[in-house]
C-alpha cells in the first residue's frame, strides 16, 4: 500500500469517525483473554498487521528494523521492508504527525510501549481493537473507551459474519503479541536466564542450610 | 602474608578489630530467622549502590532526554534489563526488609533502653531511604513519577509564612521540570553514601550494647558465641534465601512494582486520573488524606513517622522484653500491624465514600495506639505482677534496680 492510497483510507475510515471530546477508558469492561499461544508464526503475522494497517498512524519508536529479526523475519525481509531506511532507524507511522493531528485531533501514540503502559496491556489492546460497536447508523463507538478517536480499523462493529469475525480476532491477538514484544523484547532471554540464575541460588542455598546445621551442631 | 599482617598490626588494630567485632564478637545464641533481616537490609544496600552506579553510566538526567534513556537502557545496554529491574525490585525489597526489621524490633521491644540510640538511627535511615527512594522514583521520568513528584513538593506548602517559597527552592522551578530532574539525581546519587555513614553509626551502637534477643532479657556471657562461624553461615543462608524470592521478581514479574502509568512520558499537560505513590509510602499517604486541611496532613504525616523516636519513654514497663511475656503489648502489636495494612489499602484507593471514613477512624487509631501506650503498659505491670512474674523475670528486675541504686549511689557520694 502506497502513501498515497494509506492517506486516502484515513480519510474514508475518517467519514466514520464521531469525534467526542469526552473520552476515557472505562474500567467496567471486563478485559478479555488471549488463546493463541506466543510463538514466531503469530509474532510474525502480528507484526505484518502492525505494518500494514497500524502503522499507517503509529510509531514503533523503539523498535530498529534490524530488531525485527527477534520475531522471525529474514534479513531479505527486513531489506524489503526498510527501502532506504538504514537497518538501526526504528518504525516510523507512514501518516505524518502533523497531518494525523489534523485528521483526529490527536497525534497517534507510539506503540512501542502500549503493552506496559496499560494495566494487563497485551489483553488492553485486544479487548480495544474488539469492542466497537455501531451506536447508530454509521457512527461508532468503543466500550472500552468511549469517545476514541481511533477509527475501527478492523470495522469489527459492521462485520456480522461470525467466521469474518474470528479471523479479525485472531489477527487483533496476533498484533496484540506483536506489541507485547515490542514493550518487553527482551522477555525471552529474561525467562530463559532466570532459569539458571534461580536453579543455581537454589543449590547454594540448600548447601547452604546443611552447612549452617552442622555447624550449628557443634553448639551443646 | 603473616608478615604483612604484622606489619599492619603494628600501625592499625586490624586483626584485634576483625577478632573483635566479627569472628569472637558474642552474639546471643537463640536469635530466631528474624535477626537476619539488618544483614539483609545491608545486602540489599550493596546491591542497590552496585547496580545503580551501572545504571547512571547509560542514563541521562535531561528532562528531554530521560525516560528514552531508561529505555535505551532496556533494549541497547547490555544486560541493562537486569541492572534496571534489579535496581527497581531492590527498592520494593529494601522497604520489605526494612519493615521486617523494624516489625521485629517493635514486637521484641528491642528499641527499649539501652538501645535508643539505635532505634533512632534506625529512624534516620529510613526518612533517608523514603527520601533516596522518592528522588530516585522521578528518574525514570514517567507520568507516575512526574506526578507524584509534583503532589509530593506541593506539601511543602504547608511551610508556615515561606510555603511557596519553599516549593520553588525544591524544584528549582515553578513546577516540576528539567531542573527538579537534574537536581534529584545528584541528591539521590549522595544520599546512599550518607546511608553508608549512618549504617556505620548503627552498627558501632550495636556493637557496643550488643544484639537483642527473642527472650528480651540480656543473656549471660555464658548464653553467647561468638558471631564466626554461626552468625556468618546463618546470613549467607538467610541471603541465599532472599535473593531466590527477589530473582524471581526480577526474572518473572518485574513490573509488579512498576505502575503501568509510568511507561508513558512524563506530560505536564495531563494529570493522570488517579495518581498512588509507591507501595511503601501508602500508609502515609493514607494518613495525610485523612485530615481534610493541607497543614494538618502534612503534620500528621510527619508525625506518624517521627512518633516512633518516644516509643522507648511511652513504654513504661518495666517487665524486660516486647511482646513475648506481654500479652497486652502484644495485642497492641497486632491491632497496629492490622491497622497499617488497613491503611495501606486506604492509600491506594481514591478517597470516595466510605474509604474516606475508614482511614480518618485508622488514622485516629494509629495515633490512639502510641498515645494509650504508657497507660497500658502500666496497667500491664500490675496486672502481671498480680498473677505472678516468673522468678528469672523477677530476679532481673530487682537486679536492674540495684544496679540502679548503686550507680546513683555513686554519683550522690
Ligand atoms: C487511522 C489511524 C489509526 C490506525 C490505522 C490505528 N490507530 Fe490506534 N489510535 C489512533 C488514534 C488517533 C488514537 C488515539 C485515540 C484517543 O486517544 O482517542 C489511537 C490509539 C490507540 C491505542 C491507545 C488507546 C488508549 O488506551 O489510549 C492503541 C492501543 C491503539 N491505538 C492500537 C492500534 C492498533 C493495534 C492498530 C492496528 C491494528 C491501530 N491502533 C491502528 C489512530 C489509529
Amino acid at each position: 500500500m502506497n502513501m498515497t492510497l494509506r492517506i486516502r483510507l484515513v480519510i474514508l475510515l475518517l467519514s466514520l469517525v464521531s469525534v467526542s471530546t469526552n473520552a476515557s477508558a472505562s474500567a467496567d469492561v471486563e478485559l478479555r483473554d488471549i488463546y493463541l499461544e506466543v510463538n514466531a508464526q503469530n509474532l510474525r503475522e502480528g507484526f505484518y498487521t502492525y505494518n500494514n494497517l497500524c502503522r499507517l498512524c503509529h510509531n514503533l519508536k523503539y523498535i530498529k528494523y534490524s530488531n525485527l529479526s527477534d520475531v522471525g523475519l529474514s534479513k531479505h525481509e527486513i531489506d524489503v521492508l526498510r527501502g532506504t531506511n538504514g537497518v538501526s532507524d526504528t518504525l516510523a507511522a507512514s501518516m505524518p504527525p502533523s497531518v494525523a493531528n489534523q485528521a483526529f485531533g490527536k497525534v497517534p501514540p507510539d506503540l512501542s510501549l502500549m503493552a506496559k503502559a496499560r494495566k494487563n496491556g497485551t489483553h488492553y489492546i485486544y479487548t480495544l481493537l474488539t469492542s466497537y460497536y455501531e451506536k447508530s447508523e454509521a457512527v461508532y463507538d468503543n466500550h472500552l473507551f468511549q469517545g476514541i478517536r481511533m477509527p475501527d480499523i478492523f470495522e469489527y462493529s459492521v462485520t456480522e459474519n461470525p467466521k469474518d469475525k474470528e479471523l479479525i480476532d485472531k489477527r487483533v491477538q496476533q498484533v496484540a503479541l506483536f506489541l507485547e514484544w515490542a514493550a518487553d523484547p527482551k522477555r525471552d532471554e529474561r525467562k530463559s536466564m532466570g532459569v539458571f540464575v534461580i536453579a543455581y541460588l537454589m543449590v547454594l542455598t540448600l548447601l547452604l542450610f546443611f552447612l549452617k546445621r552442622r555447624i550449628w551442631a557443634n553448639l551443646q | 602474608m603473616n608478615k604483612l599482617v604484622a606489619w599492619i598490626d603494628q600501625r592499625f588494630p586490624l586483626t584485634q578489630f576483625v577478632k573483635q567485632e566479627l569472628t569472637e564478637y558474642p552474639t546471643p545464641r537463640n536469635l530466631s530467622y528474624l535477626w537476619n533481616f539488618g544483614s539483609l537490609a545491608a545486602l540489599v544496600l550493596v546491591l542497590q549502590v552496585i547496580t545503580g552506579i551501572f545504571l547512571a553510566m547509560h542514563y541521562k538526567a535531561d528532562a528531554k532526554l530521560a525516560f528514552d534513556s531508561v529505555e535505551h537502557i532496556m533494549r541497547d545496554v547490555n544486560y541493562g534489563w537486569l541492572i534496571r529491574y534489579m535496581h527497581s525490585t531492590g527498592a520494593s525489597a529494601f522497604f520489605i526488609v526494612i519493615y521486617i526489621h523494624m516489625a521485629r524490633t517493635l514486637y521484641y521491644g528491642s528499641f527499649r533502653k539501652p538501645r535508643e540510640l539505635m532505634w533512632w538511627s534506625g529512624q534516620g535511615l529510613l526518612i533517608l531511604l523514603m527520601a533516596t527512594a522518592f528522588m530516585g522514583y522521578l528518574l525514570p521520568w514517567g507520568q507516575m513519577s512526574y506526578w507524584g513528584a509534583q503532589v509530593i513538593t506541593n506539601l511543602f506548602r504547608a511551610t508556615p509564612f515561606i510555603g511557596d517559597q519553599v516549593v520553588i527552592w525544591l524544584r528549582g522551578d515553578f513546577s516540576v521540570g528539567d531542573a527538579t530532574l537534574t537536581r534529584f539525581f545528584a541528591l539521590h546519587y549522595l544520599f546512599p553514601f550518607i546511608i553508608i555513614a549512618a549504617v556505620g553509626f548503627h552498627m558501632v551502637a550495636l556493637h557496643y550494647v550488643k544484639s537483642s534477643n527473642p527472650s528480651g532479657i540480656n543473656l549471660q556471657a555464658k548464653d553467647n558465641i561468638p558471631f564466626h562461624p554461626y552468625y556468618t553461615i546463618k546470613d549467607f543462608f538467610g541471603f541465599g534465601v532472599f535473593l531466590i524470592i527477589y530473582f524471581v521478581f526480577v526474572f518473572y514479574s518485574p513490573n509488579t512494582f512498576i505502575e503501568a502509568d509510568n511507561y508513558i512520558p512524563a506530560d505536564p499537560l495531563q494529570t493522570p486520573a488517579h495518581i498512588v505513590p509507591e507501595w511503601y509510602f501508602l500508609p502515609f499517604y493514607a494518613i495525610l488524606r485523612a485530615i481534610p486541611d493541607l497543614f494538618g496532613g502534612v503534620v500528621a504525616m510527619a508525625l506518624s513517622i517521627i512518633i516512633f523516636a518516644v516509643l522507648p519513654y511511652l513504654d513504661r514497663s518495666k517487665i524486660p522484653g516486647g511482646a513475648r511475656y506481654r500479652p497486652f503489648y502484644r495485642l497492641l502489636f497486632v491491632v497496629f500491624s492490622i491497622d497499617v495494612v488497613v491503611l495501606s489499602y486506604v492509600g491506594a484507593k481514591p478517597p470516595e465514600g466510605g474509604l474516606i471514613l475508614v482511614g480518618q477512624i485508622a488514622t485516629f487509631m494509629y495515633f490512639a495506639l502510641f498515645t494509650a501506650l504508657p497507660a497500658i503498659s502500666i496497667y500491664e505491670e500490675k496486672w502481671l505482677r498480680r498473677r505472678g512474674l516468673p522468678p528469672e523475670v523477677e530476679e532481673l528486675i530487682t537486679a536492674e534496680e540495684n544496679q540502679r541504686d548503686i550507680r546513683e549511689g555513686k554519683t550522690q557520694s
